[in-house]
């Protein structure tokens, strides 16, 4: 229904939209970075932006995020956005219920708790968080965006430089997390397996300047119901 | 067997005051008097105000070591990070830095009079460009990373403030006090020996002229004290608690 050349043009469709990307350019200096990327998404979508590291998707997180305004082009997001970063980027001086807190004023301290318990944390809440692992730093990070009840989550490699066990948990936690919140998500990574389980459409950057290669929905079912057979399959058929 | 956290620093300390004792000894002269007789002249002075004078240089010292602190600190976050700022004014600070404090406390006093406010300005202006060097170094190594978290999450000002900036700052808070501490009480006796009516400094003058060496030791040996409690008391559990969160 929604084909995305005509989505955003008008005002009633503009309701369902959660997301609209318009980037012409994005350079540091003579160094040009992104170039010609545009895409919508609707409420709710979960989007993969994949593509190998380095390739500039910590970028395009940043100018969608509002941290980088220096680009020549159009973003709109529609309500309250939450960043998911490389790096927990937790405050260390202050406890985990409170860097959750600190982070959404209008939460609770009953909410926070809760939060956190969400993502198994629920007896490390007073701990700072140089004290725990980083996979717990990581779902405190997820625990914080989650409380914020964002309408677009951003994570930036959400998954990386985590052991396999930790990172599979973590998988689990954002798959049933994002079920939860119904938020569009726009996951960046560099792991094609990690993006067919995670999204619902994978969207490839590459080159140099990184421009849009490809945009596929990989058509398969609920992310809680996915299993490896079908990642395995799907990535066969598209990376093979 | 196992010693007490306080054995090596009393030992030290007893060492220090028997060496004094026996350089006395051999000198056998009234411009070294030996720790005895500096206990007994502080035991005179006592009689003669010896603690309104220490107080009325301890409050001289908390009134410059504040405003110093809270003007030097502001100057310091600004030039940290604002670039230009610091490209124009840091020659600035390099300046006062290196301006002598006989000098600022001989203008305070001739601009604006041999009064309270000139003695406390002339200290607090020695010591506000070393604040300002110390915490305008922390205030350059910032994290970018944290203050893009404040920015995705909309952080208010004072929350960003007390939550994310003044932490990494505390160190350097931490390192300027300790410093500062140290350098602006002995400014203050120049102050006070050059147009105050009490205080420390005022008495070390007294007792020079009278060449009463053991009078101005148990002076000074009380300040020390002083200085001492406040690092044992205030400054070392102030930076134990915001230490506590690294593992």
């Amino acid at each position: 229904m929604d084909d995305p050349a005509t989505v955003g043009k008008g005002c009633e469709q503009v309701a369902q939209m959660s997301l609209s990307i318009d980037i012409r350019r994005k350079d540091f200096g003579p160094a040009i970075v992104l170039e010609k990327i545009a895409f919508t998404a609707k409420l709710g979508e979960r989007i993969a932006l994949l593509g190998p590291s380095g390739v500039g998707k910590s970028t395009l997180l940043s100018l969608i995020a509002g941290l980088d305004t220096d680009y020549d082009g159009t973003i709109t997001s529609a309500g309250r956005t939450a960043m998911i970063f490389q790096a927990p980027r937790l405050l260390p001086w202050r406890s985990l219920i409170q860097n959750l807190l600190i982070a959404v004023p209008d939460a609770t301290e009953q909410e926070a708790r809760a939060a956190l318990d969400e993502v198994g944390l629920r007896d490390a809440a007073d701990q700072h968080p140089e004290k725990v692992s980083l996979g717990m730093q990581r779902r405190a990070a997820l625990a914080r965006a989650l409380l914020a009840k964002p309408n677009l989550l951003l994570m930036d490699e959400p998954l990386v430089s985590l052991d396999v066990e930790a990172a599979k948990a973590m998988r689990a936690l954002l798959l049933k997390t994002l079920n939860l919140t119904g938020a569009t998500a726009l996951i960046a990574t560099h792991d094609r397996r990690e993006a067919l389980f995670l999204a619902d459409r994978v969207l490839e950057i590459g080159g140099a300047p990184a421009t849009l290669i490809r945009d596929r929905a990989t058509g398969l079912p609920d992310g809680e119901q996915r299993n490896a057979d079908m990642i395995e399959t799907l990535h066969k058929e598209w990376f093979e | 067997m196992n010693k007490p956290a306080y054995f090596w620093p009393i030992l030290s300390f007893a060492a220090l005051i028997a060496i004094w004792q026996v350089a006395a000894l051999i000198a056998a002269s009234l411009t070294l008097p030996g720790p005895s007789e500096t206990f007994h002249a502080m035991r005179e002075e006592i009689e003669f105000g010896y603690f309104s004078h220490l107080l009325a240089t301890l409050a001289r010292v908390a009134a410059a070591f504040l405003i110093a602190m809270a003007i030097g600190s502001a100057i310091g976050v600004w030039l940290g990070m604002n670039a230009a700022a610091d490209r124009f004014f840091g020659g600035w600070v390099i300046l006062f830095l290196n301006l002598p404090a006989l000098v600022t406390i001989i203008l305070c006093y001739v601009w604006f009079g041999l009064t309270e406010a000139a003695a406390v300005t002339a200290v607090a202006v020695n010591k506000i460009p070393n604040v300002a060097a110390t915490v305008r170094e922390g205030a350059k190594a910032l994290s970018t990373d944290l203050a893009e978290m404040a920015q995705v999450y909309r952080l208010s000002w004072p929350a960003k403030m007390r939550h994310v900036v003044l932490p990494q700052l505390a160190p350097f808070f931490a390192a300027a006090a300790r410093n500062g501490l140290a350098l602006v009480w002995k400014i203050v006796l120049v102050v006070e020996l050059l147009g105050r009516p009490n205080g420390v400094g005022f008495k070390i003058h007294e007792h020079f002229q009278l060449f009463n060496v053991a009078a101005i030791l148990a002076y000074a040996i009380g300040f020390i004290i002083v200085v001492q409690i406040i690092e044992w008391t205030i400054l070392q559990p102030w930076e134990r608690a915001a230490n506590r969160w690294r593992r």
